[in-house]
């Protein structure tokens, strides 16, 4: 049995002249991909900011020296591993000498010294600290690639240009998660580097909860089995792709990130795998035809390297039977409601800080009202934080007058959460 | 193994037409033929020729049909007779395109005649001949100097249709085809349908416009 499954959830049926295919495709990975062959070769590398912010309060670089500990703990024996303190000029703190170290009790044991002495000063250049990681992975190619970053303020001592440069260089080369503790960095800017990294980004509102999380972090990271793998899609020809977008776990735009095989076919990076499962939404124009008329309109299939793991087919038929094609999948129907969940809360915050009540309480109530909706209660506990909800249902909600800024830090980052069809009442 | 579907495309996917998506045969995936060989499934092409599904162009001035009306309303060609087309192809250098592309590794030619080529039916493949013996060449063959190094060896293909009318396809040129003052190139693989007087350009320099012969 294929450690991976593909399965594709549509209403197949188009209204004549309807041209719009929406599928979600689940896949599940088991886990055990790595079981009949050799265990695949893992890096790590821990970035901890290290900049003169860090100092204050000085728990902060206290609890940054304690969870770069921890997630060095969590490195298993054989993973090539390297820890980097960011500022404006990052340093490379272990191993010494260039390269990564491959993990032991003893080099595990002499990072977690090196991690102890972690100094705060200096400034914030996380370019520089992506560009590092890269040269470091490109030591020992042909690994499973995966960093940690942590930051606590914003990207100041490099232009954004010199950020995008950096990322541009390092994409596709190594997978990255971010965090960010307290409050003073920004979500967007987080965002996009852990985006295009295909890495997650949270909030570490207080420093204590560090360790926990990087734990958490890395055991995730070690978990995974499958490197590089990528979700093709073939479409026919006259049809265009209007987004593909993965919807569960958390929505991630990935339509941007197509890298064209051919004319009809292209390949979405997917990064890592462990045992776990991810829900896609791909939407896609055909042209129309007849009644009675059968067209496949995608080919998924899901690759590790060349390597095909599993296909699902996305197809259109089109019906005059008004019942059949007025029918919505509930799975496409619930990811919909998901994605602009995300959208409005987003889009209400961003109104709330322009000044425009009216728009943010039109948009945080729908949030509610489809957050309740779907079941999704870690994004609806959010948005309690930051509304006051007099019925959800109905999306009716005042805007609280005072928000602590790590409640909105915690609404916004966490605004791409989604849970999956079935969680909510059934 | 590939097979082919009910619109005539090979396809190296036996479930769905790896061109246009068709479904292919009644059997349906994987339907147990002998590997390697190639399958023509026994097809029963149903055309009709009924005006009302007839959609095409005006193959005469390319004139949207509405309807199914009997005469065209651009040039008052009579769909329901089509009388027999005929197509050129005629090859200039043009100087406009040229700067439009702003190439700097060409030179524009100094003396570039007028070629003309006559439309066979069916397929009339673009590109430039190695000048081999007993090769395959192509039949607007742009091998003749001046020489326009952006024409790919196969470029694309104008395919005179058995309806009269006339589309162009890109087969996967280096640079592209263009139609007219477009910037972008056409879609590769797809028809673009051309009427009388459409301009098209490859390569650096090199423009074909199809002209109906009156």
């Amino acid at each position: 049995m294929s450690p991976f499954t593909v399965d594709a959830y549509q209403n197949e049926y188009l209204t004549l002249g309807g041209s719009e295919v929406n599928a979600i495709v689940t896949v599940t990975a088991d886990g055990s991909a790595g079981a009949g062959r050799h265990q695949p070769e893992a890096a790590e590398i821990v970035i901890v900011d290290t900049s003169g912010s860090m100092d204050s309060p000085a728990r902060k670089i206290k609890a940054a020296r304690e969870a770069t500990c921890v997630a060095i703990g969590c490195i298993r024996d054989g993973v090539a591993f390297a820890v980097i303190a960011g500022s404006d000029h990052p340093r490379v703190v272990y191993p010494a000498g260039g390269g990564l170290a491959i993990a032991s009790a003893q080099t595990r044991e002499a990072a977690g010294l090196a991690a102890h002495r972690l100094k705060a000063g200096g400034g914030t250049a996380i370019g520089s600290w992506l560009t590092r990681a890269g040269e470091l992975f490109a030591t020992a190619p042909g690994r499973i690639s995966h960093a940690i970053l942590l930051t606590d303020g914003e990207n100041q001592h490099e232009t954004p240009e010199q950020l995008d440069a950096a990322l541009a260089q390092v994409e596709g080369r190594f997978q990255c998660d971010c965090r960010g503790v307290g409050t003073d960095w920004r979500v967007s800017e987080l965002r996009r580097i852990a985006s295009t990294l295909l890495g997650s980004v949270d909030i570490i509102a207080e420093p204590d909860a560090m360790a926990d999380d990087f734990r958490a972090a890395m055991q995730g990271a070690m978990g995974k089995t499958t490197g590089n793998v990528s979700l093709r899609l073939w479409i026919p020809q006259g049809a265009g792709v209007a987004f593909v977008r993965q919807v569960a776990p958390t929505i991630e735009d990935l339509t941007g990130r197509a890298v064209q095989v051919n004319a009809l076919t292209a390949d979405y990076p997917t990064a890592t795998w462990g045992g776990e499962t991810r829900d896609y939404h791909i939407c896609i124009n055909v042209p129309a035809r007849d009644a009675g008329e059968e067209m496949l309109a995608g080919r998924v299939t899901l690759l590790e390297g060349d390597r095909s793991l599993g296909q699902a087919l996305l197809r259109a038929i089109w019906t005059a039977d008004e019942q059949l094609c007025t029918r919505i999948s509930r799975e496409v129907a619930h990811y919909t409601g998901q994605a602009e969940l995300a959208d409005c809360i987003q889009e209400g915050l961003e109104a709330r800080k322009q000044g425009d009540p009216a728009t943010a309480t039109f948009r945080l109530g729908r949030a509610v009202q489809l957050a309740a909706a779907s079941g999704n209660d870690g994004t609806l506990k959010l948005l309690e934080a930051v509304v006051d909800v007099e019925d959800a249902p109905t999306g009716t909600v005042r805007l609280r007058r005072d928000v602590a800024i790590v409640d909105e830090m915690s609404l916004d980052t966490r605004s791409t959460a989604t849970v999956r069809v079935g969680s909510g009442t059934t | 193994m590939t097979v082919v579907c009910p619109s005539g495309h090979t396809s190296q996917t036996t479930d769905y037409c790896d061109q246009c998506g068709a479904r292919v045969g009644a059997g349906g995936p994987g339907s147990g033929a002998d590997p390697g060989a190639t399958t023509v499934l026994p097809i029963v092409e149903e055309v009709d020729t009924s005006p009302s599904i007839r959609r095409d162009p005006c193959p005469a001035c390319g004139a949207t049909r509405s309807g199914d009306d009997r005469f065209c309303e651009g040039c008052g060609y009579d769909f329901l007779s089509p009388r027999a087309v005929a197509w050129d192809a005629v090859v200039v250098a043009d100087r406009g395109q040229f700067d439009r592309l702003g190439v700097s590794s060409v030179a524009f030619p100094v003396d570039y005649a007028e070629r003309r080529f006559s439309l066979v039916e069916g397929e009339n493949r673009i590109g430039r001949s190695r000048g081999h013996a007993g090769e395959d060449k192509p039949e607007i063959d742009l091998a003749a100097t001046p020489v326009d190094p952006g024409v790919s060896r196969l470029h694309a293909v104008l395919d005179r249709r058995a309806d009269g009318g006339c589309v162009l396809r890109d087969v996967g040129s280096t640079n592209g085809t263009f139609i007219g003052d477009e910037l972008t190139p056409i879609p590769p693989h797809t028809d673009m349908p051309l009427s009388d007087g459409d301009r098209i350009h490859v390569g650096a320099w090199t423009a074909i416009t199809v002209r109906l012969r009156p």
